[in-house]
């Protein structure tokens, strides 16, 4: 019946097409959340890389070993942040992926070191650690499912779920295992997978990378990640439509589960060793790292990108004051003064709009 | 203690309302019997009786809180009622959640509008219906086109010229016209309409207005939620009006005034 009026809009995007990029660029950043972050990142890492040019011996901020280790830091927690990061934009929260990295891990390295998976072990099986593996995945995966259930179930706050799942798992870590720290030497070639290097890339990073491609697929571009974003942005549309929610969030639950499980193996295999309260306080430095991001802590509202930058902002700020020989507690306080400008930044940008 | 409680459930019970009607012409689309909604100890449906005839325009009306969303929302499928029966095309149906309905062929136009602001506008008109291949990843291309053609159809939104925009940036106008651009592209045999021109200017009403009525000679029955009588008697064939959850006055357009229909409503 009626004409089409879309030629005004169709005229608009064409006439946005044209601009030029920086004009483009201008628009992304103060749409995007991770825009403001984007910038800061660039900003920060332009500073360093000129201040290492400028003083070369004393500022080895570009040397090989720093890289190394700058990369290494990043990819657990990067990991982590990853699901955390897909369940905040979910709308829900999950506190007890620090317990459940200590746990998953040490269930793995303990059932891997049984099956005779230790590289040092007589007959060493090279299958042992990725049985280990599989069953540390399962449970942090059913983990978060049962995490969904309790909070869905009862409709309570995921942060109280979660809360007291924090400390269930925690003890059940110490019920499982005890207080000493655990040996994680694993066999070829689940060593090499886990723990080798390409140069100065270690294998953790590789990791990193290919699943923040995987999720930014997920996140951005499939069925599922639009789901998250609208049962997080307004779940009463979200159920109006026909999304439903309660499945959504037991999905992002488990992605979280499953994220801190790996995250938890992955650095075990890097270390060599598992500490059974290593996982402690690491929640909140994810959950700091979306924030940074761009994530909104109601819901609705962060990227994968955003959690990459956000991961490597605060890991470029670490490694720079190590690099300044600063005592490590300037470290807290520089992220802790970083969550708030960043969320400012962001705020301000969006107010701008 | 017993007794206390017994007694007082006696008391809240639904009490045999009135119920005029019209007799459904030949099998309706979609028929409520009997259907009672209880919010704890509240009624918000009293044994209310509802239909929707093939190429026909309802207006459903009443004062505020009379239960006309609490009714759209069931039809909808997330309001499941406490008791009552529901018939799609004379078969018995359950609406549990918004698959049932979407099955029976309905959509909503809701009053609290239903879109996700923090999510662009293509993203908000296809959520839950995205265009995928076959594995469930979104083709974007294809969703922005049809996005760009819907927007421009049914209302003419003014000022909206980016379908990749927020939709908290808009005004409450067009986001009112988004969420109506949305029913109507997916819009099958029943669509619900609960107080779609609240937000719209003149102009974007009477184009509304006109559309429901083009919709029904192509096939498409509407329900017409509204606290405009004068909108409801340009476009509807029959009046439901609402009073505490019960239906107490029903008239075919040819058989009734806009004198009578409003005294109803005041009246109730
Ligand atoms: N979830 C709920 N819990 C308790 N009471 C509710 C709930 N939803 C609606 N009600 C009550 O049911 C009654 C009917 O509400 P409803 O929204 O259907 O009214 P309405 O006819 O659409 O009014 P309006 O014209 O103001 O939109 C109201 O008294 C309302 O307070
Ligand atoms: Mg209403």
């Amino acid at each position: 019946m009626s004409v089409s009026q879309s030629a005004h809009i169709h005229a608009a995007i064409a006439a946005r097409n044209d601009r030029s990029l920086a004009a483009k660029a201008i628009d992304w950043i103060r749409t995007r959340p991770e825009g403001g972050i984007a910038v800061l990142f660039v900003l920060v890492q332009i500073a360093c890389v000129a201040g290492a040019l400028a003083f070369p011996t004393s500022f080895r901020y570009l040397s090989e070993p720093n890289i190394a280790v700058l990369l290494k830091s990043i990819a657990p927690i990067g990991i982590m942040a990853l699901g955390v990061g897909v369940l905040m934009i979910a709308g829900e929260f999950d506190l007890s992926v620090g317990a459940l990295y200590s746990f998953c891990a040490i269930v793995a390295a303990t059932l891997s070191n049984q099956w005779g998976g230790d590289a040092g072990a007589e007959g060493a099986s090279s299958l042992a650690p990725f049985g280990g593996m599989l069953v540390g995945l399962a449970i942090g995966t059913l983990a978060g499912v049962i995490h969904a259930l309790v909070t869905l179930r009862f409709n309570i706050p995921s942060f109280i779920t979660t809360l007291g799942a924090m400390l269930l798992w925690k003890g059940a870590t110490l019920l499982y295992h005890g207080a000493a720290s655990l040996r994680f030497k694993p066999t070829e070639p689940f060593d090499t997978i886990f723990d080798g290097s390409l140069g100065v890339v270690h294998a953790s990073i590789i990791w990193f990378a290919v699943f923040a491609v995987i999720f930014h697929f997920i996140l951005h571009h499939h069925r599922i990640g639009n789901h998250f974003f609208a049962v997080g942005g307004n779940q009463k549309a979200a159920v109006a439509i026909g999304i439903n929610p309660t499945r959504t969030k037991i999905i992002a639950f488990a992605i979280a589960g499953f994220m801190a499980a790996l995250s938890g193996i992955v650095a075990g295999a890097r270390v060599g060793s598992i500490q059974p309260g290593g996982g402690l306080g690491l929640e909140l430095v994810a959950i700091a790292a979306c924030v940074i991001g761009g994530h909104a802590l109601m819901g609705g509202r962060g990227s994968i990108l955003g959690i990459v930058l956000g991961t490597c902002l605060m890991f470029t700020i670490q490694d720079v004051l190590l690099l300044l020989r600063a005592p490590g507690f300037y470290f807290e306080m520089f992220v802790g003064g970083l969550i708030v400008v960043a969320v400012i930044t962001n705020m301000a940008i969006r107010r701008k709009n | 203690m017993m007794n206390a409680s017994t007694a007082k459930v006696e008391v809240i019970a639904p009490r045999e309302p009135r119920s005029p009607g019209v007799k459904p012409a030949g099998t309706p689309l979609l028929e409520m019997r009997n259907i009672v909604k209880r919010y704890g100890a509240f009624v918000a449906l009293n044994r209310m009786n509802f239909h929707i005839g093939e190429n026909e325009v309802v207006g459903l009306l009443g004062d505020n809180g009379a239960g006309k969303s609490t009714l759209v929302k069931m039809m909808s499928g997330i309001n499941p009622p406490t008791s009552g029966e529901i018939y799609a095309r004379g078969g018995k149906v359950a609406l549990n959640c918004r698959a049932d309905s979407e099955a029976a062929g309905i959509e909503t136009i809701y009053q609290d509008i239903a879109l996700v602001d923090s999510m662009p506008i293509t993203r908000n008109i296809f959520m839950g219906r995205e265009i995928t291949n076959r594995w469930g990843f979104m083709k974007h291309k294809a969703m922005e086109r049809t996005a760009i053609e819907i927007l421009g159809s049914a209302v003419q939104i003014s000022g909206i010229d980016d379908p990749e925009k927020e939709v908290g940036f808009l005004s409450g106008g067009q986001k009112q016209a988004v969420a109506i651009a949305r029913a109507v592209h997916f819009k099958r045999n029943i669509l619900l309409l609960d107080e779609p021109t609240s937000a719209l200017s003149v102009r974007e009403t009477e184009h509304l207005l006109g559309y429901v009525r083009d919709l029904k000679s192509e096939g498409t029955s509407s329900v017409l939620v509204t606290h405009n009588i004068y909108h409801a008697f340009q476009v509807c064939d029959r009046f439901v009006v609402m009073s505490h959850g019960a239906k107490v006055f029903e008239a075919r357009k040819e058989d009734t005034t806009i004198e009578e229909v409003t005294d109803h409503v005041i009246r109730t």
